[in-house]
């Protein structure tokens, strides 16, 4: 590197490890909140009922060449048939479940709080980190970065000279955000509230499920070609115990 | 062949190699994928350590990152024996699962001792 500066002791002191220390913290104790708050919501009949015909949908999808095809297609027909088949939902009905999720007062209190609980954290340690931290540079990233991560990376730091490198704690607040998920699930085993992406995920798929995806392991199932696949069966049992005799 | 089962070891045998058919236990495949994680995580940041008392920058960096995968990779498929297809279900996944997660936790403490080691 062209200039080196040299960093003030004091820094590294009360600075990168407190931070990392205080989201470590902040992280175990929404962990810990997350499964206190967890409040046991009676689930809907019918909602289950929906979920479970699903499930059995997929493994029969799944599974569905190790059975003979007459069975198979027995059960085929059993799902998808037209007037009485688990699967098949008039599209009226389908809007209703959906929407009735959402209006729902118990269901919506309970996604708000989770997303509170993800946000409030970032949010009050953000604001924290900006206003005490800032406006000196508080670490050096090994590798160079170009010119234009120079704004992002150098808020506090009005200097334009400094070496893109040298970045202010706010960055380093993000770099522990991200690079503290992975310590999270070896520490925390696995269920912990911490990772973002996935619960967004979650949480966008939990209220469409059951009207759309019946639809779609309807489909699934009529597109499916069933291959017998143990058509042998008789010959390979044989070997099988050919070889355990030898 | 059916009764030989690795108990000290925390990888399940996920498929019994019939003839022509593979089956695949998806319990035994999410747990290996999880021990392949676990494993990834700790070896990335064991590496960022390194890398960062090492004072390696930029470039060295990252291909040291590439080398602790790969050293990673080598140290599962020779756990599982080299017979990776019946532990798992494509090659892809031993050799580059969890790889970008990896990257971040490397890179955080990398950052880390680097700073500490070298400019404080």
């Amino acid at each position: 590197m062209a200039e080196d500066l040299v960093l003030d002791t004091a820094i590294r002191d009360w600075v990168l490890i407190p931070l990392s220390v205080v989201m470590v913290l902040i992280g175990i104790l929404r962990y810990f909140v997350s499964k206190l708050m967890l409040s046991s919501q009676v689930p809907d009949p019918k909602i289950v009922k929906e979920g479970q015909v699903i499930v059995r949908a997929r493994n029969l999808r799944a599974a569905a060449n190790f059975i003979p095809p007459k069975s198979f297609r027995s059960r085929r027909v059993y799902f998808s048939n037209e007037e009485n088949g688990l699967l098949f939902v008039p599209k009226g009905q389908a809007q209703n479940a959906q929407a009735q999720m959402f209006s729902d007062p118990n269901m919506a209190m309970d996604m708000m709080k989770k997303n509170l609980s993800m946000i409030i954290p970032q949010t009050l340690t953000f604001a924290w980190v900006n206003f005490f931290f800032s406006g000196f540079v508080a670490a050096k990233i090994p590798f160079p970065l170009t010119q234009r991560f120079r704004s992002m990376l150098q808020n506090g730091i009005d200097l334009s000279t400094v070496d893109v490198s040298y970045v202010s704690s706010r960055s380093w607040y993000f770099l522990n955000l991200f690079g503290l998920r992975g310590l999270f699930s070896l520490i925390l085993g696995e269920e912990n509230a911490t990772d973002d992406t996935q619960r967004m995920m979650q949480m966008s798929g939990f209220g469409f499920d059951p009207s759309k995806s019946l639809g779609a392991e309807k489909d699934g199932l009529d597109i499916l070609q069933h291959e017998w696949a143990l058509p042998k069966f008789e010959h390979r049992a044989e070997a099988v115990l050919k070889k355990l005799i030898r | 062949m059916a009764g030989h089962s690795d108990s000290s070891s925390s990888e399940k045998k996920s498929s019994e190699a019939m003839n022509d058919l593979p089956i695949f236990s998806a319990e035994n495949m999410q747990n290996n994928m999880k021990v392949i994680y676990y494993s990834r995580t700790f070896m990335s940041i064991i590496g960022g350590v390194i890398a960062g008392i090492l004072g390696f920058t930029s470039l060295m960096g990252f291909v040291f990152y590439f080398l602790v995968m790969a050293i990673t990779s080598f140290g599962l498929i020779a756990k599982a024996k080299f017979s990776v297809h019946s532990y798992f279900d494509s090659w892809n996944r031993i050799i580059l699962d969890g790889f970008m997660g990896g990257l971040m936790s490397f890179v955080l403490f990398w950052t880390f001792a680097y700073d500490i080691v070298h400019i404080f």
